[in-house]
């Protein structure tokens, strides 16, 4: 039993490390383009943010607080944009060999993952340039790292496993994640947002792991949920999460004993 | 080593693989739908589809330390129970009892990118065989040496003959040491000298007492190599037993 989690593991070991060489393949920067994107990113945003709109003037470290924001959207958006097809893109290995199919979904989760956090080392280092004071406050910052990755695992499973009979899938998610970026407090503060639509906002969880972490690393002063939601309402967000992926874990391995014959 | 010994000892009378009652069936809709769309105006339509039984009601045992020839037509069913047994496929009856380690071997290169060296590609197939990174390590020297492929090692897949890939492959695989090890048609490919020298690992292998389910064309191969052999006709067992009767069998079937 311990062997066969031992190979798993090396298993979703290789498929990342793959999945990493493969992303920057025969890209003169490789993966400084990593580093790259967040950082060209935040001079665009700095400059439109602060100097041309100033919608969020009065909120202290603007260009840091949208910086977090887009940030923890693009790895939302773009894992389950890249999970989305992590069976059917596998369709050759799946028809070849036998080996736990959730390990494809997780290796190409964890990819993105690490790219994520490696865009949040960006985001520290503007932090401390910018002298952004720490609080004790950032040490729940991790617990909410987890909550993402919950979240996205969850839904990646999901989209995964359910592409593989309905094509229409990818399309459909490409649409809400549109819909999902101007609805989600990303450019605009959550300040400026009336209220009873406000509340409604706050009962997703990217709404409410976005303005947590601005809360615990940018400013005490940012609205979180517990400004507009109160018990039960205010579990939604949490439970969500967690729903997802006992959702998505349940969903997959029901359909992936017939992953082989139906791709 | 000394588990394998002890079989050999036993007279190999443990069973490898029992498949008892297996049958497997195919639904081939006839227009394949992939859409949400489709599928919700599809709800209220009965939909048409064709059966293709694969297999029917297959049952055999192998024994531990055998090598055990799969022989038939094409579309018999050989890839398909191959496929059952690897646990790619369910089967839809029947079942699949399996004691030990199983390598599936069906089609070489399994998950190999062209896009990365033949040395990391022995990583990740290594992987995907079950072998960690520090064991395929340990292995490097003797599958760059049985790949004949040193001076390549550097150079992207996608720059490989199909020979060369069958060779960097099959020199992976021979390293995954299980028990029961699954062959499908995969000499096909490769120089002669280089299946002579597979041929040598088969030998080696059922030496060491390993059990080996060799899916084949070449009858000469089969009477060679194999202890039993079954023939499969459209999903069924036409015969199973002697391996130089399963050959003759193949040939008059194929006479017909």
């Amino acid at each position: 039993m311990f062997k066969k989690q031992k190979t798993n593991l090396n298993i979703v070991k290789e498929l990342a490390i793959t999945d990493l060489k493969l992303r920057y393949q025969g890209s003169v920067g490789g993966y400084l383009w990593t580093l790259m994107k967040p950082l060209f990113l935040f001079t665009v945003l700095y400059i439109v943010f602060t100097k041309f709109l100033r919608i969020g003037s009065n909120i202290p470290f603007y260009a840091i607080y949208l910086l977090l924001g887009v940030v923890i959207w693009s790895f939302f958006a773009e894992v389950t944009s890249v999970c989305i097809g992590s069976i059917v893109g596998k369709g050759e290995l799946i028809r070849k060999i036998y080996f736990p199919r959730i390990l494809l979904v997780i290796a190409n989760s964890l990819t993105s993952f690490i790219v994520f956090l490696l865009n949040l080392v960006i985001v520290f280092c503007f932090m401390l340039f910018l002298k952004v004071p720490l609080t004790a406050n950032f040490l729940y910052f991790p617990l909410l790292i987890l909550e993402l990755y919950i979240l996205v695992l969850g839904v990646s499973l999901l989209l995964s496993a359910l592409y593989v009979r309905f094509r229409d899938i990818a399309p459909i998610w490409e649409v809400f994640l549109q819909a999902m970026f101007y609805a989600t407090p990303i450019l605009y503060p959550l300040s400026l947002v009336p209220q009873n639509i406000a509340k409604i906002m706050c009962l997703s969880p990217i709404t409410q792991i976005i303005q947590g972490s601005r809360y615990v690393l940018v400013s005490n002063q940012t609205l979180t949920v517990n400004n507009f939601l109160s018990l039960p309402w205010i579990l939604i967000p949490y439970i969500l999460p967690i729903f997802m992926l006992i959702l998505g874990y349940f969903v997959f391995n029901r359909m992936s004993a017939k992953f082989a014959e139906e791709i | 080593m000394s588990k394998s010994r002890l079989l050999i000892t036993n007279e190999n009378k443990e069973v490898a693989i029992r498949v008892d009652g297996v049958s497997k069936i195919f639904k081939i809709p006839h227009e394949k739908n992939y859409s949400l769309k489709g599928t919700v105006l599809n709800i209220l339509k009965k939909k048409s589809y064709t059966k293709l039984s694969a297999l029917n009601d297959i049952s055999f045992e192998v024994k531990k330390g055998e090598f055990f020839g799969i022989v038939g037509r094409n579309g018999s069913g050989k890839s398909t129970l191959l496929k059952i047994l690897a646990k790619i496929y369910t089967t839809d009856t029947g079942r699949v009892v399996v004691n030990g380690g199983l390598s599936p071997f069906l089609e070489v290169g399994v998950g190999f990118n062209p896009e990365l060296t033949a040395r990391e590609n022995i990583y990740l197939n290594g992987a995907l065989l079950g072998l960690s990174r520090k064991m395929v390590d340990s292995k490097m020297s003797e599958i760059v040496s049985f790949s004949e492929l040193r001076e390549f090692m550097d150079m992207k897949l996608k720059n490989f003959s199909s020979g060369m890939q069958v060779r960097l492959a099959f020199s992976i695989a021979i390293q995954a040491h299980s028990e029961i090890i699954l062959v499908d048609e995969v000499l096909a490919v490769g120089d002669y000298n280089f299946q002579q020298k597979c041929f040598n690992v088969f030998r080696k292998l059922k030496k060491e007492g390993r059990t080996i389910i060799f899916v084949t064309h070449d009858m000469g191969n089969v009477e060679i190599f194999c202890d039993r052999a079954m023939l499969l006709e459209k999903g069924k067992i036409k015969y199973i037993g002697d391996s130089k009767k399963a050959a003759k069998e193949y040939l008059i079937l194929n006479k017909e």
